[in-house]
């Protein structure tokens, strides 16, 4: 793979009229002339680049993608015509794209870009969790971004994607935290005696009844207790994410249950 | 083609903040309709170029509608992005420079298909064609109108307003949770109260095809720094308050519960539920 990649964007050649680069096109296209062909490359390396950047978002090593439409450019000066009067960059742009397509299928990426959006969802989903332990409050979208240099849309990408992770090791326990619903329940009911309640509560409904108690607690937490979704994390040992995820899901089961009965 | 109904619709300011809120629709009807990344990939890619067109060039340099629509289609996905300013030029594009006004090539060589039109009105239509094998067209049901209620207030910055209707249901139930988590974000919300956000538009979903009055489910957002306030509807008489009280075992009435303040709002044959999501932590 050529190395121009690396040549800096700010490069400016003098410019080129329409008259300049059809020289240069007929220099490096009939008569093999490499220097000419270094022009062309310097001289619209910006767009390769600028594909790159627009196609590519948050998917790849950004010079791993770089190369690839690299390449594509090189294909399409050696391919162009100038005499058909369409200028380069329209010619370019498809051929470039193209390049960076190709390489997405072969390389799998179709299929392993949920595994790169898991990984970014289980980053934020850290990062959520030490933001707030330090700051007291759960961070904003911004300052997870920001913490994490990610771009905003991922973080937002990943709090949905959170939902989808069913067997993802979200639901693992966190480092140091009991999981485990009814160890749980025992350590809860030293501290706090009304959660003891959940479980011994008469008035558990038969659509209830069909979610796990630890989700039933989690419920009662946000909507009875009015606790945030935070606290809930800390007190049941589990991520925000998760609690945000469980709740959606339990929601959605028990309108689902409701609805059915 | 001229008498389809979008699945949904944006109606937006040419901020470049917006660019997200159509990406997140965008990514929400992908995932709906299953599509591979490659052709969520592509899409996403395209509809920026032309939203981004429209957000620094179709009203020069002054503020202006962003109308985004979104269509499923029988193994395609079509979205059309309009403006009413000065519009797309398609020619404007044709410059040696490298790196200038790549836009129009890359949505020729993103979509199956691309019509530019010019409104008679002023500003530019564009409408993309996007391949997508798994897609399904979802008509929605077509007795009845398509309204949408006004989202700014008096004295609220217009602005700050996205307005949108969904339908049918299954579309609203992807697009409606992104699309406020992404206003949420924008407002510094907490991830805690983003969560509580999805939980509100889940409940609306949940709850629309009992409620709406029409065919789309309408939503407009005003946006504040952590003060959200949503407004549902068109609703049918009596719906607003249904929807506010409707309870899940376990949980109760989530909409009052997670809301900081709610309204209702009547006219003739119809009511809007006004509900406030502000971040106090």
């Amino acid at each position: 793979m050529p190395s121009m990649a690396n040549a800096p964007a700010s490069t400016h050649p003098a410019p080129a009229g329409v008259e300049d680069l059809r020289e240069l096109f007929v220099r490096w296209q009939t008569h093999g002339d490499a220097a000419a062909r270094e022009t062309l490359l310097t001289r619209f390396m910006p767009l390769a680049r600028s594909l790159a950047r627009r196609y590519g978002r948050s998917s790849e090593p950004f010079e791993d993608l770089l190369q690839v439409a690299s390449l594509g450019l090189l294909k399409a000066l050696d391919r162009y015509d100038a005499d058909r009067g369409h200028p380069f960059p329209s010619f370019a742009v498809p051929t470039i794209l193209g390049e960076m397509r190709r390489y997405f299928r072969d390389s799998g990426w179709a299929v392993h870009v949920p595994r790169g959006a898991q990984e970014r969802a289980l980053k934020v989903r850290d990062a959520q969790e030490r933001l707030a332990n330090e700051r007291g409050r759960a961070p904003s979208v911004n300052q997870l971004a920001e913490y994490l240099e990610f771009d905003t849309e991922d973080v937002i990408d990943a709090l949905q994607a959170i939902q989808a992770y069913e067997t993802l090791s979200l639901d693992a326990p966190r480092p140091g935290a009991d999981g485990d619903v009814v160890a749980y329940g025992d350590s809860v009911g030293k501290d706090d005696d009304r959660y003891e309640l959940v479980e011994l509560d008469a008035t558990v409904t038969a659509v209830l009844g069909h979610i796990p108690p630890r989700e039933r607690l989690i419920l009662r937490m946000r909507f009875v207790d009015d606790l945030t979704q935070t606290e809930i994390a800390e007190r049941v040992g589990i991520s925000q994410m998760q609690v945000s995820r469980l709740l959606r899901r339990s929601l959605d089961q028990l309108r689902t249950l409701t609805h059915a009965s | 083609m001229a008498d389809k109904v979008p699945n949904v619709c944006l109606n937006l300011s040419n901020r470049p903040e917006n660019v997200l809120v159509v990406r997140q629709a965008l990514t929400g009807l992908a995932e709906n309709q299953g599509l591979d990344p490659i052709e969520t990939n592509d899409m996403n890619t395209a509809v920026t170029e032309a939203s981004n067109n429209v957000v620094q060039h179709a009203y020069e340099g002054d503020e202006g509608p962003l109308e985004v629509e979104l269509y499923t289609e029988d193994a395609a996905v079509m979205v059309v992005v309009r403006d009413h300013g000065v519009g797309i030029r398609p020619h404007a594009e044709d410059t040696e420079d490298g790196h200038a006004g790549i836009g129009l090539p890359v949505i020729h060589a993103l979509t199956q298909s691309v019509e530019f039109r010019n409104l008679r009105s002023g500003g530019t239509e564009v409408r993309m064609q996007f391949a997508a094998a798994n897609a399904d067209a979802l008509e929605p049901p077509t007795d009845g109108g398509m309204e949408v209620i006004a989202g700014a207030e008096a004295g609220s910055d217009g602005a700050s307003t996205v307005e949108m209707t969904l339908a049918p249901t299954i579309v609203a139930q992807a697009v409606l949770p992104r699309v406020l988590s992404a206003l949420a974000a924008r407002a510094h919300f907490s991830t805690d109260r983003i969560s509580d956000i999805q939980l509100v538009a889940d409940t609306v979903v949940a709850n629309a095809g009992d409620s709406i009055s029409g065919t789309h489910l309408g939503v407009s957002v005003n946006l504040a720094p952590r003060d959200l306030e949503l407004l549902i509807g068109p609703l049918r008489t009596g719906s607003a308050s249904r929807l506010i009280e409707s309870a899940v075992d376990g949980a109760g009435r989530v909409i009052e519960r997670l809301a900081d303040d709610h309204r209702v709002s009547t006219s003739d044959s119809s009511e809007t539920l006004a509900l406030r999501l502000v971040d106090r932590s």
